[in-house]
């Protein structure tokens, strides 16, 4: 039986589309010109700019430490609430529970945003790198549940019957059994949330502190005054970088294997 | 007895979380819909209706239609092109299909603002597309590609593409595949056996698709700010205006509740449907 | 199996990064936190400031007034200097936001230009703000592309460059610009007047591709549009940047708005003393003129003006000349009057 090559070809067309703002983005980069699309040659001195600017460092830091501890804490306590939902879903705490998660979903980021900020305040809690962590986890706990409720359909429970019949504790039926099984789920519902947290901007405006700078806010900064050339440079890095270790760590891992 | 027990302590972490940061900030925000606006954009003292009364006004409703119909053709997009590509995806072997998970969301860690100027480059009008459109005659020098609905829906597909392909790629990699070869051998057409077979394999997928790419969309407001003209505003432009420009937050209190309710139809559907699939679990075995 | 390994080394390298960062606030020397607008402080001045001073300055951006007031007025402090426009200092000072100033500690502000205080000021008295820079809003153009241009806000009317125009999205600087046209002030509180000016910008709308606050710069630049509304600086630099004689500024005869950026030190200020050497600081006039060259914008201080490049100072954009000056306004805060403006703004924006 022949398989169709519709999903393939749609794949390649979905890859190109994806890529054309980036090829652009790539090959501005290298163009002398500050503002404005037209080319101006070649040159180098975006790259020598990143390298000198730290502050642009710090925001690059700063996002990534979030978008990284934001999103391990928010795939922990958002496959631990996809997991009780399904399980025991028909009491009224679930449904409650449901809700609850399927609510920040709904709320602009401008209020979420604004009611986090009156409520570190009126707490006297000072705004800072934890802060914004405490928010980005706080959207995307939501967004890994539902990804994970999504796998989690038509989940065979005769699995965990078998197991528990053979003797297994819930220790290893969650190392052996749910882990691996719900992998795939939590790590696309990962992703979506490291996603989501690198690219926020006014949740984080509203909850940072003094001196809490991450990238989206100094390029929304850079708009108003300048010109955010210089990040093009940064984006490829930034991707160069991160394909280059997934491959090597791959590589490293067929070679365990 | 015990079993509660468990529910209640896996519960709790997410729960007591959600709470603490969503719930209680949330209805601060709902109450703050019923307070006066202050005079340079503080919250008044006293209750009022004044600000939901405010929100008869004649120029939403042209707004609110464009932004329902901009988000539902957005989400109907988003699902078509990514049920295709989470299939060849889960369908994939090796390490290719990792790679290729990483490549199609690698380029939405460039930073948002810089992929939309990136378009706006793309979409100049002397620019590349323009060029190609040119040249096959399908525009004329004069036509602009950007700053009406259409870009608008051009970018936000493209910012949200990902965001669909993600929990239809987690719903199809446990698909049992052999269900289609199944479907086949009983003489299904190649599209019958993806529509009747496939499709409802990963519909709770399915729903998390939409819902992730629906509800973010009809609250957007920096693409339609960016690429929109003149006349395509959408609610969350309103919104932006009332916090931002215009210091009024019980209005943008009151309309992002407007929004809120517009969304909480479906999820009252999801409940529905979950009730009536056999009491709640898939496959309705839980104990 | 892999994947937990990723899991198990990331979690306590994050939790020893986040350890790190939070252990470099600890540094020895008093910083001093700072919110401005972006590329708007020549770097070499502020190095200078941290070298005489002995601090580290802490530099946070905000990109618009209302985003940045927001923030402030909802608790968020732990800036001591921050830069808002005249008017949005003046509600921040009604709110009560803002320490009165110690001229005491102030002695530059001698040489501060008392003719633009009286003329223009908000703050005559400097109790509360200090004037940074000052710049016009008016129309930038390309030659080429603009056969017949006149300096006027007329420029919008015209069909032949419909769809090639930008407005800026401010309420005040477009519906201003339309009172302008009118022969009204842009302060007026009149709401007829006001709702004739939302009429001229409805009828403007058909020929502008959009509204636009920051990508107007990349657009003029890139030729994507050939007329747009903006900000004097900004123009200046893409100008200059580009190497581009073929883009001009102009400033409209039937007048144009003067803003003005002011230094203000909020009351949470932890460091109120550090705070009122920066703002002194920025009116020494060598490091007035480095910021001056630096964003094209004019600080009003006359012992400056001495100093600065000539070809700035004979820049008639930069320091404007007095016929044109003549017609130029302030924007005001009106208080109450405000929602008149809102409303018109919001049927301009909605109304075809």
């Amino acid at each position: 039986m022949r398989r169709s090559r519709i999903p393939f070809l749609t794949t390649l067309v979905v890859l190109a589309f994806f890529y054309l703002p980036i090829l652009i983005l790539a090959v501005q980069s290298f163009n002398h010109a500050k503002f404005g699309g037209r080319w101006r040659g070649f040159s180098l001195r975006w790259y020598e700019e990143l390298m000198r600017r730290e502050d642009i460092h710090r925001a690059a830091w700063n996002t990534l430490l979030v978008a990284t501890s934001s999103t391990l804490v928010s795939m922990l306590l958002g496959t631990l609430a996809a997991w009780v939902i399904y399980r025991h879903a028909r009491t009224r705490l679930q449904r409650f529970h449901f809700g609850l998660v399927y609510a920040p979903l709904v709320v602009p980021d401008i209020l979420m945003g604004m009611s986090l900020l009156l409520f570190f305040v009126n707490l006297t809690v000072p705004l800072s790198i934890v802060t914004i962590i405490i928010a980005h986890t706080t959207f995307c706990i939501s967004y890994v549940a539902f990804v994970v409720l999504g796998r989690l359909q038509d989940f065979d429970e005769a699995l965990i019957d078998a197991a528990q019949d053979l003797g297994a504790g819930w220790g290893s039926i969650v190392w052996r059994i749910l882990l691996p099984l719900l992998g795939p789920g939590m790590l696309a519902g990962g992703l979506l949330a490291f996603t989501l947290s690198i690219d926020d901007f006014v949740i984080t405006f509203l909850v940072s502190g003094p001196g809490d700078t991450t990238l989206p806010l100094k390029i929304y900064g850079m708009m108003r005054r300048s010109s955010p050339t210089v990040i093009n440079a940064l984006s490829v890095i930034m991707m160069t970088v991160t394909f280059t270790i997934v491959l090597i760590s791959q590589r490293i891992m067929l070679k365990k294997q | 007895m015990v079993r509660r027990w468990h529910e209640w302590l896996l519960t709790l972490p997410s729960l007591t979380w959600l709470v603490v940061f969503f719930l209680i900030p949330s209805l601060l925000v709902f109450a703050i819909s019923f307070r006066p606006a202050g005079p340079y954009g503080g919250i008044g003292e006293g209750w009022t209706l004044e600000t939901w009364q405010g929100l008869a006004n004649p120029n939403y409703p042209e707004i609110v239609w464009r932004t329902v119909w901009l988000s539902v053709l957005t989400t109907v997009l988003c699902i078509a092109f990514g049920l295709p590509v989470a299939y060849a995806l889960a369908r994939m072997e090796g390490p290719w299909r990792n790679r290729l998970l990483l490549l199609i969301i690698l380029p939405f860690w460039t930073n948002f603002l810089i992929r939309i100027f990136a378009w706006r480059t793309l979409l100049h009008p002397e620019g590349l597309v323009k060029d190609v459109l040119l040249l096959f005659r399908l525009a004329s020098p004069e036509t602009q590609l950007l700053y009406n609905s259409w870009a608008i829906l051009l970018v936000l597909v493209y910012s949200f593409l990902p965001f669909s392909i993600l929990p239809l790629y987690a719903a199809a990699e446990k698909f049992d595949f052999s269900l289609l070869d199944a479907a086949r051998d009983l003489g299904a057409s190649r599209w019958r056996a993806f529509v009747s077979v496939f499709i409802p394999g990963v519909s709770a997928g399915l729903l998390t698709a939409f819902l992730i790419v629906f509800i973010p969309v009809l609250g957007s407001y920096a693409i339609p700010d960016i690429v929109g003209g003149p006349t395509s505003e959408m609610i969350g432009n309103k919104i932006a205006q009332r916090v931002f420009n215009d210091r009024n937050l019980p209005h943008a209190s009151a309309l992002s509740s407007i929004l809120a309710l517009i969304v909480i139809l479906p999820m009252l559907a999801v409940l529905v449907r979950r009730r009536r699939r056999g009491d709640g679990a898939a496959g309705g075995r839980a104990a | 199996m892999n994947k937990k390994l990723l899991l198990i080394l990331v979690l306590p390298l994050a939790a020893l990064a986040a350890l790190f960062t939070s252990a470099c606030r600890w540094q020895s020397r008093p910083a001093l936190y700072v919110y401005n607008w972006d590329a708007y402080m020549a770097p070499e001045a502020v190095k200078l400031f941290e070298k005489r001073f002995g601090c580290r300055v802490v530099l946070d951006t905000f990109d618009s007034n209302e985003a940045m007031y927001a923030k402030v007025k909802a608790g968020a402090g732990g800036y001591d200097v921050i830069f808002p426009s005249s008017y949005q200092a003046y509600i921040m000072h009604e709110e009560g936001m803002l320490l009165e100033l110690d001229h005491a500690l102030l002695p530059n502000l001698a040489s501060v230009d008392r003719e633009y205080l009286h003329r223009f000021g908000i703050d005559k008295g400097m109790a509360y703000s200090v004037p940074y820079m000052t710049g016009s809003t008016g129309i930038g153009y390309r030659e080429s592309a603009v056969e017949g241009f006149e300096p006027s806000w007329t420029v919008f009317d015209r069909a032949d460059l419909r769809g090639r125009m930008t407005l800026l999205n401010d309420m005040r600087e477009t519906l201003g610009a339309a009172l302008k046209l009118l022969g009204h002030s842009l302060n007026t509180r009149d709401e007829a007047q006001i709702n004739a000016a939302a009429d001229v910008v409805i009828r403007w709308k058909a020929n502008i591709a959009k509204f636009e606050n920051e990508g107007y710069k990349q657009g003029i630049a890139s030729r994507e549009f050939h007329v747009v509304h903006g900000y004097s600086g900004d123009i200046l630099q893409v100008i200059e940047e580009n190497d581009d004689p073929d883009i001009v500024y102009a400033l409209p005869v039937e007048g144009f708005s003067i803003w003005e950026d002011g230094m203000v030190i909020p009351v949470d200020a932890s460091n109120a003393g550090l705070a009122h050497a920066f703002i002194n600081f920025m009116h020494d006039p060598e490091v007035a003129v480095m910021n001056m060259e630096y964003n094209y914008y004019m600080c009003p201080n006359t012992a400056a003006y001495a100093l600065v490049d000539p070809e700035l100072k004979e820049d008639p954009n930069v320091f404007i000349p007095e016929a044109l000056r003549a017609k130029a306004e302030m924007i005001e805060p009106l208080g109450e009057d405000l929602q008149k403006y809102i409303r018109a703004w919001d049927r301009a924006k909605a109304e075809r």
